[in-house]
């Protein structure tokens, strides 16, 4: 009897989970769906508005702004932003998270509290603009994009939470066999490190991908605008498709050309998400509540 | 013993934490002089030292104004509503993923209310836009269908507290939960094990060993999070809302407010948005100071320093 009430009462528990995760993860899926479907639809039925189903396929809206000049330029800016923004970033953030994380310096928590004092006291929008606009005199450059992400705090705390794990007894061993400090981070500390890098490297590839806010105060030049811009651009002005440089005459609607920019813009994310959700699973609790 | 010797010993480590100690001073500490525009009349050709002080008149022409009182309520009653319903949700989705045993349906469900947290404000705006827009827009049909009359989303302030609230659950309740669910899959087996024993059900275990032994992440995760109240989530609403003033009344909060004051072609916008701010810096760091004294009472090991 007893069993019984339990089998049923597990049950009860089971089938809720099953039923209100798999709903929740649905609600989750629909728009990416819906967006995906509305760019396959030609430009007939997407006036109508959103089908959960294509009911009149169609790449127009791809070839269009395939065949333009933007997307080209756009994607190139946010490929080598995030490429070489990410090396960057991963170099410098591990490099200052091992340090801050070492027991042999003396000054490791001095540094940790100097990064930790700005999130304490952010410099605030002003501050930020006019460094980047009036004092480094940034504006419509590359570095613009570059240079505000480089370094997160945040990351940066990960990082050295996941460092204090380690066994230093490994560096005492190496040092006294002579290896320079150099040496042992590149080359014993790197490889036994990889989730938390992989993790940061995702973090910091993400917040370049996804940055337009850099790109909306600093950016005016149109060779310059990275993909987020560039799908900004063409929400928030339907009206103006010349912005993407196309010279095909096709009947689109800017409903339908919006939704293959979205496709495309984060096509790459939904690609990679597999391979690497198995690494900041990891990383990210490996200090994420001690910061 | 001085510091020279220290910096002598470890000159290849402090070394290799120099680019950072730099770059953060240049982007960090530099911008904080610009504080001090709260207490000047900014001419950009003069510059931040070149400019003259006006002592209070920033700060006041702030709190004289209509505006202060209004977005820095706003602020504080956006945060707990994402609060509050991220932390619920968040706590929900560990909870019942948990529970589920079938090993694929657990990753592809979890993999899934992930997705969103990776898609960037620009997309995220653009679906909002096309589902709620007009009268045809897809969410409206969808009422239409069930007799309920069209709502203009984009006219009627008093929905959109909950509309972002809804969008903040969408887009982060998933990547909140890792935490989560990485924390109560630490416990240990032998308190379920012998509550079975003792004929305990699936709920009273969630009610009585799940959740009391997540009540100090539960509290050190919201006190962290009170501590950050005066920061509004720029990206979500300036992303969202943008600069649509029919909106202001009930989302303008006080980091939307100091870019807008910024890009005002009013003279005085630097020191306006300066001195806005400031009160936003300092009130910033009372509470994050408060919470996080607050969280060392509660929980010794997860004090932030």
């Amino acid at each position: 009897m007893k069993t019984r009430l339990r089998d049923s009462s597990q049950l009860t528990v089971s089938v809720a989970a099953y039923v209100s995760i798999g709903a929740f993860a649905l609600f989750c899926l629909i728009p990416f769906w819906l967006v995906y479907i509305g760019s396959f639809t030609a430009e007939s039925q997407i006036v109508q508005g959103f089908r959960l189903f294509p009911t009149r396929f169609s790449i127009d809206a791809y070839r269009f702004l395939l065949q333009g000049a933007q997307i080209y330029r756009s994607g190139f800016v946010s490929i080598f932003v995030t490429v070489a923004g990410t090396a960057g970033a991963v170099l410098l953030t591990s490099m200052f998270a091992y340090v801050a994380a070492h027991p042999k310096v003396k000054y490791r928590y001095a540094l940790s509290f100097y990064i930790y004092f700005t999130m304490l006291f952010p410099p605030g929008l002003v501050g930020y603009y006019l460094l980047i606009s009036n004092w480094l005199d940034l504006r419509d450059s590359m570095l613009a994009l570059l240079l505000p992400l480089l370094f997160s705090a945040f990351n940066s705390f990960l990082m050295t939470a996941y460092f204090r794990t380690l066994p230093f007894e490994l560096n005492e061993a190496a040092t006294a066999d002579g290896a320079h400090e150099l040496y042992i981070f590149f080359r014993i500390i790197w490889p036994i490190s990889k989730p938390v890098i992989a993790t940061i490297a995702l973090f910091y590839a993400l917040s370049y991908w996804n940055d337009w806010f850099n790109a909306l105060m600093f950016i005016d030049n149109p060779h310059l605008h990275p993909l987020q811009m560039m799908l900004r651009r063409i929400v928030s002005n339907s009206q103006n498709l010349d912005y993407l440089n196309t010279n095909v005459n096709l009947p689109v609607s800017a409903t339908s050309v919006q939704l293959s920019a979205v496709v495309l813009t984060i096509g790459p994310i939904v690609f990679l998400y597999p391979f690497l959700q198995r690494y900041f699973m990891k990383g990210m609790t490996i200090g994420a509540v001690k910061g | 013993m001085g510091i020279g010797r220290e910096l002598m010993k470890n000159k290849w480590l402090y070394a290799m934490s120099l680019p950072v100690v730099v770059y953060v001073f240049i982007f960090s500490y530099l911008p904080m002089s610009a504080h001090l525009l709260a207490f000047k009349l900014f001419i950009p050709v003069k510059g931040l030292w070149g400019s003259r002080w006006v002592g209070l008149d920033n700060l006041k022409f702030f709190f004289a104004g209509p505006d202060w009182l209004g977005v820095t309520l706003n602020t504080i009653f956006l945060n707990l509503l994402f609060m509050a319903a991220g932390t619920v949700c968040s706590l929900a989705i560990a909870l019942l993923l948990n529970e589920i045993r079938l090993v694929y349906f657990k990753k592809v469900t979890q993999s899934l209310v992930i997705l969103p947290h990776f898609i960037s404000i620009v997309v995220v705006n653009l679906m909002v836009v096309n589902f709620f827009n007009g009268q045809d827009g897809l969410i409206n049909r969808m009422l239409g269908r069930v007799g309920v009359d069209p709502v203009y989303w984009f006219q009627t302030p008093s929905v959109w507290p909950w509309l972002l609230a809804l969008i903040f659950v969408w887009k982060g309740a998933g990547w909140g939960s890792i935490i989560y669910l990485a924390t109560l899959t630490g416990f240990s087996e032998e308190y379920y094990e012998s509550a079975r024993i003792d004929g305990a059900r699936s709920w009273q275990m969630i009610r009585h060993i799940t959740l009391p032994l997540l009540r100090p992440t539960i509290i050190v995760l919201t006190l962290l999070a009170l501590g950050r109240i005066f920061y509004g989530d720029f990206g979500l609403i300036y992303g969202i809302i943008g600069d649509n003033s029919l909106l202001y009344h009930s989302t303008d909060v006080i980091d939307t407010y100091t870019y807008r004051s910024l890009r005002s072609t009013n003279m005085n916008s630097y020191s306006n948005a300066a001195a806005v701010g400031l009160f936003q810096s300092v009130m910033g760091l009372v509470t994050i100071l408060f919470f996080n004294w607050a969280v060392r009472r509660v929980d010794n090991d997860s004090k932030l320093f």
